[in-house]
């Protein structure tokens, strides 16, 4: 039986694919695309910034992976003033994993926000060896876990700071075959 | 909550129209210990004043507040203005609803006339644990409050006499604060909404916006309306210049209740029918969409008639 997710703490965005629009509110942005298909969510936002702020500060990164899209917000963050608001597209695991470093910079969740171009992918922390595991499963899927090899259940819970869904060992009490 | 006996052990009225209370326990022993911008409700004689709280918060062995008089007021102010050294206060302990942000990168402090108040603690507590802050204070002439103590606890500090002048910075203050800075305002309410309009136009988000409309600039009167209690059947009549909790209370109906501004949240009241015109700030945004629960001290109805679950 699965929760209602609002009262979890998957995002909405991670189980549809969403695309909100840009959040104008801002004096300065950091638009960040990670992935081709993320392109043209981007090139809206910039758009939709335009139109409110023709004049503002807009930072636009188009990277492959989160890593990246992380380097590109440290360096946007060490010179941000009052007003600064992160953006972000991409396949949502990517996305949670550039929200957590946010989230540890003290980025407010009015600050920033994310559109996920897919969400057939998660990453899931092992809480057994803490090894992360990303692959294509879906909340109550059971994944193979990278590090151990445990089976592990995909459970309705992302971590804010680790930008993972949690993942524990489905089969801890199954009989084992032996020899 | 269990009031405290107090004694006014000293007043200080060097400036026009301010005054300063200093209370103490009758034995002289530790009060309880607050967060910064934190306000102690006073019991003026019929009316309970909430004042912020100015002095150490650690442990303190008396509390200071400082009062602008309200000639025209509900008589708080007044009252206290009559107070004499020896005379017995009741107060209810400290509570905030203002306190600075801890995770903040800079706090940045706002504040109109008596407004300042509530940011002589937060001054005190950032040079305890050495925060970053800077407080900008507009007064009239002659009429700066605390200025010894703003000059003891900060070097980042401006203070302007013209309101010109104070929102001639403005604009520029508010684009260049690192990112991470809170903001707190306190002051009249126009102020506030101007400085918060401000923030907001500058691109501050909410969570970084924080305010206190303590005592300054009093709601309007609001029409009038009928207020049905489902319990019972029973309707009461709520006139205009008369709150929803003045009203219940003379009919007989205890509602809790501490600082009857909007802030503490102690008079919450559940609604089952009709339509509520909120003007307190304690519930969110969501709660009062909600439409299911009302302050008692400063909300009324919107619709002619409301109809609580009493």
């Amino acid at each position: 039986m699965k929760p209602r997710l609002e009262l979890t703490s998957v995002p909405p965005w991670t189980v549809t694919p969403t695309l909100p629009d840009a959040d104008r509110t801002g004096a300065s942005w950091t638009v960040v695309a990670i992935g081709a298909e993320a392109g043209a969510v981007v090139d809206t936002w910039c758009a939709q910034i335009a139109s409110v702020r023709p004049t503002a500060a807009v930072r636009v990164h188009r990277v492959d992976d989160a890593v990246t899209a992380v380097e590109a917000v440290d360096a946007d963050l060490a010179e941000a003033c009052a007003g600064w608001r992160l953006m972000v597209a991409g396949p949502a695991h990517e996305c949670l994993r550039v929200r957590a470093h946010a989230v540890r910079c003290d980025v407010a969740d009015d600050e920033m926000i994310f559109a996920a171009t897919e969400v057939e992918q998660r990453t899931v922390l092992c809480v057994h060896c803490h090894a992360r595991t990303t692959t294509t499963a879906a909340l109550e899927d059971t994944v193979v876990c990278n590090g151990c090899g445990r089976n592990l259940f995909v459970y309705y819970h992302v971590s804010r700071r680790q930008g993972a869904h949690l993942g524990f060992m489905v089969d801890a009490e199954r009989p084992v075959a032996r020899a | 909550m269990t009031a405290l006996d107090l004694v006014v052990t000293a007043v200080d009225d060097s400036l026009p129209d301010v005054r300063s209370v200093t209370l103490a326990r009758p034995d002289g022993t530790t009060l309880p210990s607050f967060t910064p911008g934190s306000h102690i409700v006073v019991q003026c004689g019929d009316v309970a004043n909430a004042y912020s709280l100015t002095g150490d918060s650690v442990q303190p062995t008396q509390y200071e507040i400082s009062v602008l008089e309200h000639p025209d007021g509900a008589g708080g102010s007044r009252w206290i203005h009559a107070l004499e050294v020896g005379d017995s206060v009741s107060v209810l302990p400290p509570r905030s609803a203002f306190a600075p942000v801890l995770r903040a990168r800079k706090h940045l402090l706002i504040a109109a006339g008596i407004g300042v108040t509530p940011m002589i603690s937060h001054l005190r507590s950032a040079r305890q644990w050495g925060r970053d802050v800077e407080l900008l204070y507009v007064h009239k002439p002659g009429r700066g409050a605390h200025l010894d103590d703003i000059a003891a606890l900060t070097d980042a500090a401006r203070i302007y006499t013209r309101r010109a002048d104070f929102l001639a910075v403005l604009a520029d203050v508010l684009s260049t604060q690192p990112f991470g800075t809170h903001l707190y305002v306190c002051g009249p309410a126009a102020f506030i909404d101007d400085v918060v309009a401000a923030a907001v136009e500058h691109g501050w988000p909410q969570s970084r916006i924080h305010f206190e409309r303590f005592g300054v600039g009093a709601l309007d009167p609001g029409e009038p309306f009928i207020v049905k209690l489902a319990n019972s059947g029973t309707t009461i009549t709520v006139d205009s210049g008369v709150s929803l909790l003045e009203a219940l209370k003379a009919n007989g109906l205890d509602v809790p209740n501490m600082c009857r501004q909007g802030v503490c949240g102690e008079c919450r009241l559940t609604v089952s029918g009709g339509e509520i015109e909120h003007r307190d700030t304690y519930l969110t945004d969501a709660d009062k969409a909600a439409g299911d629960a009302i302050m008692a001290c400063v909300s009324r109805a919107a619709s002619s008639e409301l109809e609580l679950k009493l």
